[in-house]
């Protein structure tokens, strides 16, 4: 195989594993309504874990909001394709827009804050979402919210919109794995390690990390999108905070500093979700596997398969001399 | 040249430098020593822009860079490394060289999401640019290796390579030698006297005095965040006022000199 081919599955290994996996699901599942349903949910979970390893994975931002912006992103998309009847495709530029523009806002107005304090200021701001929402009058329906949002005319059936989400996923996977890759994605693994080490390296850290945040709410804007068009009804809290706290949640459990972990963490958490009898478990669940990754597993599932594999590595390797105490 | 020029700041009332000014010329190497507490990285933080001073100017080949922020002093060309070597124990040579090339081949997110051809070329150019930097350093054979698992020297060298990465005029080091083994110690010294006859100003801030007396052509002495003594090695090592404050031997001040020393002992990363 040519190098550039070998260098390019590399990159893409996630991708190429997801289409199989898609591939595959579309084969044994197309014609089981219940499954080609939970498979769109999980889509749309993936998309928000996606945008979770962007900023917490990549630029160690931790953002309780995306549930938030993935609202502005179903509410935008409903109100401009109900109110006004402008198509779905023009209203996606909205839907990715304009959460963007409020991410990177938000990260400019409260970037230089604690790890802490910052997640709580995004939790805050997920809030403030809802609250806007339910209090938005005629304008995003108040507690009742919105119906009759339109259908995607090129996605009619549960098949074609269950192909069509997971074909986003995909292009999102692939994009994600190209940026890393580069300096540009290298100098986010920088600010997340140590944002002095960053400004050192030349990198203006609060631009930066601005302009990942608002990539991360405008992905979390285009799973709102997904939704909205999926549901064709919208309520204040038809994606509410603790759905940021779930993403998070998935992309930790799948491994945050890597793109599959948050594939992974998601499908893992959403099959979980759905082996357990009552909703009321599912923090139970939540908790009990939180726990056992990071104990067992400190970098997540993806984390511990590449250990293993670099483990293996190595031993095919020659020693590399332990450092003596004095040079330590 | 770089220049820093009257330079005053002091924190919460405490004057931690006091006028002090100093030059650093391309192919120079200016050793910057003191005790404890005398404004050595005081000094170094102003120059790198990490700390804004009261007073007093930083300029470039005279153009004033007082106001430049961090990040923006090192695409005019200062490089710089951290007293604790900052890196991310699990990411390997080749990445951490990498990540040096940032000002020269970032490309937008757009560009590099999409691997448009910027961002290949900028990749090519990064890929060619670590190898020459791991062969000039002598790193190749460990370009794979985790950062992590290397030998405090070696780390210190990917550091300065990885500052070298930009092409800076100049290089400040902070503390370079502390904690390095003897070998360790005239490695690095080799590699910094191989980067001044690349016609780069490399300034040394150290606590090492033989290290600094045996590579520096002028020597700056700090103490109580005033320029004590400027000079060659030679005249620094032999004037009184340095041995005072700096080895506590001037009988006159016996008690003031021990007591210099004893901070100084309390301090060296070599007796750890």
């Amino acid at each position: 195989m040519p190098e550039v081919l070998q260098r390019l599955a590399a990159r893409q290994t996630t991708a190429l594993l997801l289409i199989l996996g898609v591939a595959v699901y579309t084969v044994f599942f197309a014609a089981v309504p219940a499954r080609l349903d939970l498979s769109i949910s999980t889509a749309v979970y993936a998309l928000l874990a996606l945008s979770v390893a962007l900023i917490y994975g990549q630029a160690g931002v931790l953002s309780v909001a995306q549930a938030g912006f993935a609202a502005v992103g179903a509410y935008a998309t409903a109100i401009l394709t109900t109110r006004w009847d402008i198509p779905p495709l023009i209203s996606l530029f909205a839907a990715i827009l304009l959460p963007a523009l409020l991410g990177f806002l938000l990260s400019r107005v409260v970037g230089s804050l604690s790890h802490l304090s910052l997640a709580v200021a995004t939790l805050v701001f997920g809030e403030i979402v809802t609250i806007v929402l339910r209090e938005g009058g005629t304008l995003t329906g108040g507690y009742v919210g919105l119906s009759g949002i339109p259908g995607l005319a090129f996605a009619p059936d549960l098949l074609a919109y269950h192909l069509l989400a997971w074909g986003v996923v995909i292009v999102v996977v692939i994009l994600c794995s190209n940026l890393i890759t580069t300096t540009r994605g290298r100098a986010y693994q920088t600010i997340g390690h140590d944002p002095l080490r960053a400004e050192a390296d030349g990198i203006n850290v609060p631009k930066s990390t601005a302009l990942l945040f608002g990539c991360s709410a405008g992905l979390a804007g285009l799973a709102g999108w997904l939704y909205a068009h999926y549901m064709t009804f919208l309520a204040p809290e038809s994606l509410p905070a603790s759905l940021s706290i779930t993403v998070v949640l998935m992309v930790v459990v799948g491994g945050r500093r890597h793109i599959a972990g948050a594939i992974v963490g998601t499908i893992l958490l959403v099959a979980l979700q759905n082996a357990m009898p009552t909703e009321e478990s599912q923090g139970l669940l939540y908790g009990a596997v939180l726990v056992l990754v990071l104990i067992a597993a400190p970098d997540g599932l993806v984390g511990l398969v590449n250990w293993w594999r670099d483990r293996r590595r190595r031993a095919a390797r020659p020693i590399i001399p332990e450092p003596t105490a004095q040079e330590v | 040249m770089l220049t820093a020029e009257d330079i005053s700041i002091s924190f919460g009332g405490v004057p931690a430098l006091q006028g002090v000014s100093v030059t650093l010329e391309r192919g120079q190497i200016r050793g910057v020593i003191g005790p404890n507490g005398s404004g050595k990285s005081t000094l170094f933080n102003c120059l790198t822009g990490f700390i804004r001073p009261d007073t007093g100017t930083v300029a470039i080949d005279g153009r004033d860079i007082s106001t430049a922020a961090p990040h923006e002093r090192i695409t005019l060309g200062i490089g710089r490394t951290f007293q604790t070597p900052r890196f991310d124990p699990k990411a390997d040579v080749w990445q951490a060289l990498a990540c040096g090339f940032y000002p020269a081949t970032a490309r937008s997110i757009t560009a590099s999401a999409l691997r448009l051809p910027s961002a290949r070329r900028a990749e090519r150019r990064v890929e060619t640019g670590v190898g020459e930097l791991l062969e000039r350093f002598n790193l190749t054979a460990q370009a794979d290796q985790p950062v992590g698992e290397l030998p405090l020297g070696t780390v210190r060298l990917v550091e300065v390579a990885r500052a070298m990465a930009t092409s800076p005029g100049f290089l400040l080091l902070d503390e370079p030698a502390a904690g390095l083994t003897e070998d360790e110690q005239q490695l690095l010294a080799g590699q910094i006297t191989a980067l001044a006859q690349a016609d780069i100003g490399v300034l040394l801030v150290e606590h090492n005095f033989d290290l600094v007396v045996g590579l520096s052509d002028e020597i700056t002495v700090l103490a109580n965040g005033t320029c004590l003594v400027e000079g060659l090695p030679g005249d620094v090592a032999a004037d009184s006022r340095v041995r005072s404050v700096y080895l506590g031997l001037d009988a006159e001040e016996a008690v003031d000199g021990e007591r210099e020393r004893q901070v100084w002992a309390d301090d060296d990363p070599a007796r750890d």
